[in-house]
């Protein structure tokens, strides 16, 4: 049961980073500044990528030595680590995120070897899929339901409970009017963007419990 | 059986005195061998938890300190940075977790709370007003005397009286104070309800350690402590809120609610805020009218479980007793809320404005919110931040605590139905904010020998 569970893949990639320089900068501290820049919230290059459900990139220098008994072991090279859940076929992904976040591919994994550029969707994902490795467990949001599927059951979740506030205690016939009102304003209803909503976000979502 | 000396744990720690009258304190330390002098006059006035034998002593004294407080004392720096972040910070600093935000900000906070000089808290509890002016009095003479420390602010609290009568109400009409968890070594035998459940569905007492510094707690470690630890040894970390209550806004909200809350009465939807009727009845216990005789068995009034009202149809799932101590309603029986609990000692404070009579929103009248625990951080922030202002454990997504948390007009509360069509579920929308926060902050209350360490200058962390 590797990285496909229904109609959700996880996604696991390990790129090999280039050891040494570019432009004074190792080019694993050029991944780690670049990524440090960018927003995580709605804004994130990562949530343009039709489909992501979530996403993670980690530059990692080695394995850790943890104690005796000694058995120390280190990795032949840094890797970016890059993990993604995302709707649906795993081809069609990488070329999303080839089109849909062009240039944040091509300013991340220009530091990782044997990269072929961005350009060529095709060559890009053939890279990509050299470099991944299987996903056996993976965390499940919602399971089995799409970003669309998701943000969609969320708006109408908070606009039916708005609907029962103003309505509850009415006539049967006033709410059944009411509510078939209210179907076709949702389903008119322009789909909810991915990447977190800021107007409903609180400030306790400041959460170091989570 | 754990044994705890009780003569070296201040006796606020281990029990509620249940006194009618209260005055906190709050005081800020001058130099530092004068407010050593000054922590050494007061420690022979400090009540231990020893037992009462001869009858209640007519008031009580305990003392806790802020981290800007045993700066003050001249408490070696290592033992400073010893202590847990959140207590470093300060209640302030963790405004954002908190979710002391909007109204509830520090900015906005009384004035005592301004100047970040609160050192001290000095909590007097006592029979009679009195005796409260007497001990009071006598504390801020050894103030002045030692030159050790100045007052900055009194605040006082008082049981609600109605008819004469000292009752256990707070100011929105609900009987407080029911239960605190029981914890090994505490005097008495574990009440049904109050400690953590086993698996065959008993109630035993928690570790000494989830309450009191220097014993093992429900994990088996000791917990986060300063060093050394002597210092830290039979002490506990307090969080002090005073919670202004705006009356006026509850009884209107109620009330127009009420009119709209087709399956019962107005005491019934009072009762779901709460999880309890406001003459105290669990609503597990009695789902459709109040109970006098569940409320005054103490065998039976903390004695309920969550297990067999997953849908909230008798108690809703976002009720604030439920939020604030879950019991087994997250499954696990209960396991996941052992490490989660917190001793109040809360206290209300201003007039009581019996119901129907003409009250507002300005005067000052709330309750004096007090949580007891090992870690702030594990414990009081953690309900605080996840189970008060956020919903997701109780299934609530966003809403946050109805009676406690805050709204800024946006939130709103789901009283549970059944399938019954006389009995839909009902939505309370546009919550405004029932409670402001008018100030606080983290505090240590030490042990005895701990204090005595303090007052002689000799907390050594080598």
């Amino acid at each position: 049961m590797a990285n496909q569970n229904g109609q959700i893949y996880g996604l696991t990639i390990l790129s090999p980073i280039i050891q040494g320089d570019s432009k004074d900068l190792a080019h694993a501290s050029a991944i780690r500044w670049y990524l440090a820049r960018q927003p995580r919230d709605r804004r994130s290059p990562l949530a343009r990528v039709t489909g992501t459900h979530q996403a993670r990139l980690v530059v990692m220098d080695d394995v850790v030595y943890v104690g005796a008994p000694a058995c120390e072991e280190h990795l032949q090279s840094r890797y970016l680590v890059f993990e993604t859940n995302f709707d649906g076929d795993l081809d069609a992904y990488l070329m999303r995120m080839a089109a849909e976040a062009h240039e944040f591919v091509h300013s991340v994994w220009q530091h990782c070897v044997a990269y072929p550029g961005v350009d060529d969707p095709h060559a890009f994902a053939a890279y990509m899929k050299k470099c991944q490795v299987n996903t056996t467990f993976y965390f499940a949001d919602v399971n089995n339901k799409t970003v669309k599927q998701n943000l969609q059951a969320l708006q109408l979740q908070s606009a039916l409970a708005r609907f029962i506030e103003r309505h509850q205690g009415e006539e049967p016939a006033v709410i059944q009017k009411a509510f078939g009102e209210f179907l076709e304003t949702m389903r008119r209803a322009p789909a909810p963007e991915p990447g977190g909503d800021d107007a409903h976000r609180t400030p306790q979502e400041n959460r170091p419990h989570d | 059986m754990t044994e705890i000396d009780v003569s070296d744990i201040q006796g606020f720690a281990l029990r509620g005195y249940n006194f009618p009258f209260a005055r906190y304190l709050l005081l800020e330390l001058l130099d530092p061998k004068p407010a050593q002098r000054f922590a050494g006059h007061v420690i022979p006035h400090v009540t231990t938890g020893v037992k009462w034998d001869s009858g209640k002593p007519a008031s009580t004294v305990n003392i806790a300190f802020t981290h800007p407080g045993l700066i003050q004392l001249g408490l070696p720096e290592e033992t400073l940075l010893s202590f847990p972040v959140e207590f470093q910070q300060g209640m302030k600093a963790r405004a954002e977790i908190l979710g002391d935000t909007g109204k509830d900000a520090p900015e906005r906070w009384d004035d005592a709370w301004q100047e970040d000089r609160v050192h001290v808290w000095l909590g007097v509890n006592s029979r009679s007003q009195e005796a409260l002016e007497h001990r009071c009095s006598e504390m801020l003479r050894i103030a002045d005397e030692t030159k050790g420390a100045r007052l900055l602010y009194a605040q006082d609290a008082s049981s609600i009286f109605i008819d004469k009568q000292q009752t256990s109400k707070e100011h929105f009409g609900y009987t407080d104070g029911f239960g605190n968890p029981d914890f090994k070594g505490a005097q008495r035998d574990c009440v049904p309800g109050q400690g953590k459940l086993t698996a065959d569905g008993r109630w035993e007492a928690l570790a000494t350690g989830e309450f009191l510094l220097g014993y093992a707690d429900e994990s088996g470690e000791l917990p986060v402590a300063p060093i050394p630890h002597l210092l830290a040894r039979n002490g506990t970390f307090m969080a002090y809120r005073k919670m202004h209550q705006n009356v006026a806004t509850f009884r209107r909200y109620l009330d127009e609610q009420a009119k709209r809350y087709a399956p019962g009465t107005k005491e019934q939807l009072a009762a779901k805020f709460l999880g309890r009727w406001r003459d105290g009845t669990p609503l597990e216990l009695s789902p459709d009218r109040p109970d006098q005789s569940i409320v005054k068995d103490p065998n039976r009034n903390t004695d309920f479980t969550y297990g067999a009202d997953q849908g909230g149809a008798r108690c809703p799932l976002g009720a604030h007793i439920r939020r604030a101590n879950p019991r087994d309603a997250f499954g696990f029986n209960g396991k996941l809320v052992n490490r989660r609990r917190i001793m109040r000692r809360g206290m209300p404070y201003g007039t009581y404005v019996p119901e129907g009579q003409p009250v507002n929103d300005k005067d000052e009248r709330g309750i004096v919110f007090i949580a007891l625990n090992a870690s702030l951080f594990r414990q009081f922030e953690f309900v605080q931040q996840q189970w008060i202002q956020y919903g997701n454990d109780s299934l609530q997504g966003n809403d946050n605590d109805l009676l406690t948390g805050n709204h800024g007009g946006k939130g709103k509360f789901v009283v549970q139905g059944t399938t019954d069509p006389r009995n839909p579920p009902f939505i309370c929308g546009a919550l405004p904010d029932f409670v402001e926060l008018r100030g606080g902050d983290y505090f240590f209350m030490p042990g005895l020998t701990a204090l005595h360490m303090m007052a002689a200058g000799t907390v050594d962390p080598r």
